[in-house]
């Protein structure tokens, strides 16, 4: 009997747990793909209604941390590639080709809040959070559309030398997921709504909606990951900057 | 039945091979500032670049058609036709194509593999260069980078000959140039990354892409018959980027040893020697409201220059020294000025609908500018106006080389579809 009461006290404070680096940890450890491939539609619309959509092939392991992305459409977009690498040791590495110069052009991965191709997302929406260089506290738990959430406050330490001051996260109970976002200029004032949707595939919750409204500039962007594929087993040497020289046939 | 089995073969390949094809439209006027008549220069009107990729092999066909408005003609230029196979270790090209390298973003002294066409100067990246007959090989390992590139046959920059709307007239066209005895040239660059930043070294081995009076043969006492060719010229190139906080900072050098070294008995042969060094800094810098600001500070130092050259205004032979030497390879505009300063800066609104883009070339020799402002918006998707103004500034000493431009300012209108 004791030894139950126990258990359930040890599976409570794992579901429930009292801090938010505990919570950031199970999110962290939740169970990811080796790999994800997806064929994304970004969509772009501006305070005026008017839309602009590319389609980008996607290929990334290690839960993001390479990634290399194809532009496949629109036609002065198109065969235009960006080849993304995390070091843990040293500053993150960025390229792009671009075919009409006919040069991989090494860009700086300290301009965090640069614009991601003219979208709502920054270079520093689309990297991974390292749980150390930020701060998380747990606030009142909320519910999203008949979800039992978390909700974090993410506070980027000062040395990263984030665009944001802090982010609001709701964070689905169930599945570990971000199912909401806000995101604070320096400034403190509200910046970026965000709101992911994800599909169970393969054993897997991976994202497959993701809806970015940056309030400041009143624009929008949402991306919709089609064909993902999980664990199709990519080989890290396809993360060179040779192969941002090609499109993959799949 | 083997045949059938290798057509039908070659069929499926065909068929399950991959097509990409883009390019565009463009009919472009270029008309003067100061009496808007319009300038009888080539553009490129439709440009049509093919992809087909197989296997391990990419398949491309770059191809323009240059028209003139003057005399309403047409041509067809087979820009690029080359194959490309993708092997695990790198990449192997061969075929006509052009080549990049250098590390800032166009004025790459580095970059002398492809001969410049001048007629497309002001267009940015590959657009400016001539296409030649070459086999490239690149190998990548962890995070090194070596090529290496032969050229079996020296192309020549293209000149505008004749060309009153041209901003340079050229004095001379030569009617022949020397045969060169060997005219293989070979490249190899190697790169790496160092913490932050990329590091490459570059030799070329090759021949000047603008020509020089060699040498004075003579038909007899009063027929004199100008011997033009281009010069031995070898490279060595130095390139980094790196970043300092939120500026990225993109240089190279190349340090240039050219020789007259034709085998000749002419009557008078200008034994030439020469070392010159011409660079580029490029700093850049993107805002928080995504503006971006760019200077370049290009330089050409010639360091030494020996041997006898002809005087156009004594019309005699002279000794050649580091004021009259003319580099044969770089970047063009390093000859345009001993030091010249270029600021850009850029800014896209309207969902990248708009982009407007400034760019100021201010000669640090002596007085001396081009401004320059432009304007593109898409209006539906793919169709874009173009709108530019470039503008230049001398010091009224007719060799300035600013002054001798100042005609040449202008504004251009475009209307652009691209597929």
């Amino acid at each position: 009997m004791i030894r139950k009461i126990l258990t359930l006290i040890i599976l409570s404070s794992i579901v429930y747990p009292q801090d938010g680096i505990a919570i950031a940890k199970l999110v962290d450890e939740r169970k990811v793909p080796q790999d994800i491939v997806s064929k994304t539609t970004m969509l772009l619309t501006n305070s005026k209604g008017k839309t602009r959509t590319s389609t980008i092939l996607s290929k990334s392991m290690n839960n993001g941390s390479k990634q290399i992305l194809w532009f496949l459409n629109p036609a002065d977009d198109k065969g235009v590639a960006f080849l993304k690498i995390e070091h843990d040791d040293k500053a993150d590495e960025m390229r792009m080709w671009l075919p009409a110069f006919k040069k991989v052009r090494r860009i700086a991965s300290s301009k965090k809040g640069d614009s991601f191709m003219g979208s709502d997302l920054s270079y520093e929406d689309m990297t991974n959070r390292a749980l150390d260089e930020n701060t998380y506290k747990r606030l009142d738990d909320d519910t999203i559309d008949s979800k039992a959430c978390f909700v974090l406050e993410v506070v980027p330490n000062a040395e990263i030398k984030s665009t944001y001051s802090k982010h609001i996260t709701w964070i689905e109970k169930e599945t570990l997921m971000a199912i909401r976002e806000e995101s604070y200029d320096l400034g403190g004032n509200l910046r970026k709504k965000k709101i992911f949707l994800f599909e169970s595939l393969s054993g897997y919750n991976v994202i497959s909606n993701i809806f970015v409204e940056d309030i400041q500039k009143n624009h929008s962007t949402k991306l919709t990951m089609g064909d993902i594929k999980v664990d199709s087993g990519l080989d890290e040497s396809l993360f060179q900057e040779k192969n941002l020289k090609r499109l993959p046939r799949n | 039945m083997r045949n059938r089995y290798i057509f039908l073969l070659l069929t499926c390949k065909i068929l399950f091979g991959q097509i990409s094809i883009t390019g565009s439209l463009k009919p472009t006027g270029m008309f003067r500032l100061s009496d808007q008549s319009r300038m009888d220069l080539p553009f490129r009107l439709t440009e049509l670049k093919l992809g087909y990729t197989m296997g391990d092999f990419d398949f491309m066909l770059n191809s323009a058609v240059e028209h003139r408005w003057g005399e309403n003609m047409s041509a067809i230029d087979l820009r690029e036709a080359y194959v490309i196979w993708f092997p695990n270790w790198g990449e192997v090209k061969f075929g006509k194509q052009i080549h990049a390298w250098g590390v800032a973003d166009g004025n790459n002294p580095t970059d002398n593999l492809n001969a410049y066409d001048y007629y497309f100067m002001f267009l940015p990246g590959t657009d400016r260069k001539v296409g030649s007959l070459s086999a490239a090989m690149t190998v990548y390992w962890d995070d090194w980078q070596l090529e290496g590139v032969i050229i079996p046959d020296h192309i020549p920059n293209r000149m505008p000959f004749h060309e009153p709307d041209f901003p340079f007239q050229i004095p001379i066209e030569p009617s022949k140039y020397e045969k060169i005895d060997n005219s293989l040239e070979f490249g190899l660059r190697l790169k790496t990354t160092f913490g932050e930043s990329d590091i490459g070294l570059s030799y070329f081995n090759g021949r000047d892409r603008s020509f020089s009076l060699l040498g004075v043969d003579t038909f007899n006492i009063i027929m004199i018959s100008p011997k033009f060719g281009y010069r031995a010229t070898t490279v060595f190139g130095l390139n980094m980027v790196t970043f300092i906080d939120d500026i990225t900072i993109r240089a190279e050098a190349g340090y240039f040893t050219t020789e007259n070294n034709y085998q000749e008995s002419w009557f008078q042969f200008f034994e030439t020697k020469a070392e010159y060094v011409q660079y580029v800094i490029q700093c850049e810098y993107r805002t928080a409201s995504s503006f971006t600001i760019g200077a370049q500070l290009i330089g050409n130092h010639v360091l030494n220059a020996v041997g006898q050259t002809f005087d156009l205004a004594t019309m005699g032979q002279t000794t050649l020294n580091t004021d009259n030497f003319t580099p044969g390879l770089g970047t063009p505009f390093a000859m345009i000025a001993e030091q010249s300063l270029s600021i850009v800066g850029s800014k896209t609104l309207f969902d990248e609908s708009l982009e407007l883009n400034y760019n100021l070339l201010i000669n640090l020799d002596e007085k001396g500018q081009m401004i320059g402002v432009s304007a593109e918006y898409s209006f539906v998707e793919n169709w874009f106006i173009d709108g530019s103004v470039s503008y230049f500034e001398g010091d009224g000493n007719p060799q300035n080389r600013f002054e001798q431009l100042e005609d040449f300012s202008h504004f251009q209108l475009q209307l652009a579809y691209r597929f």
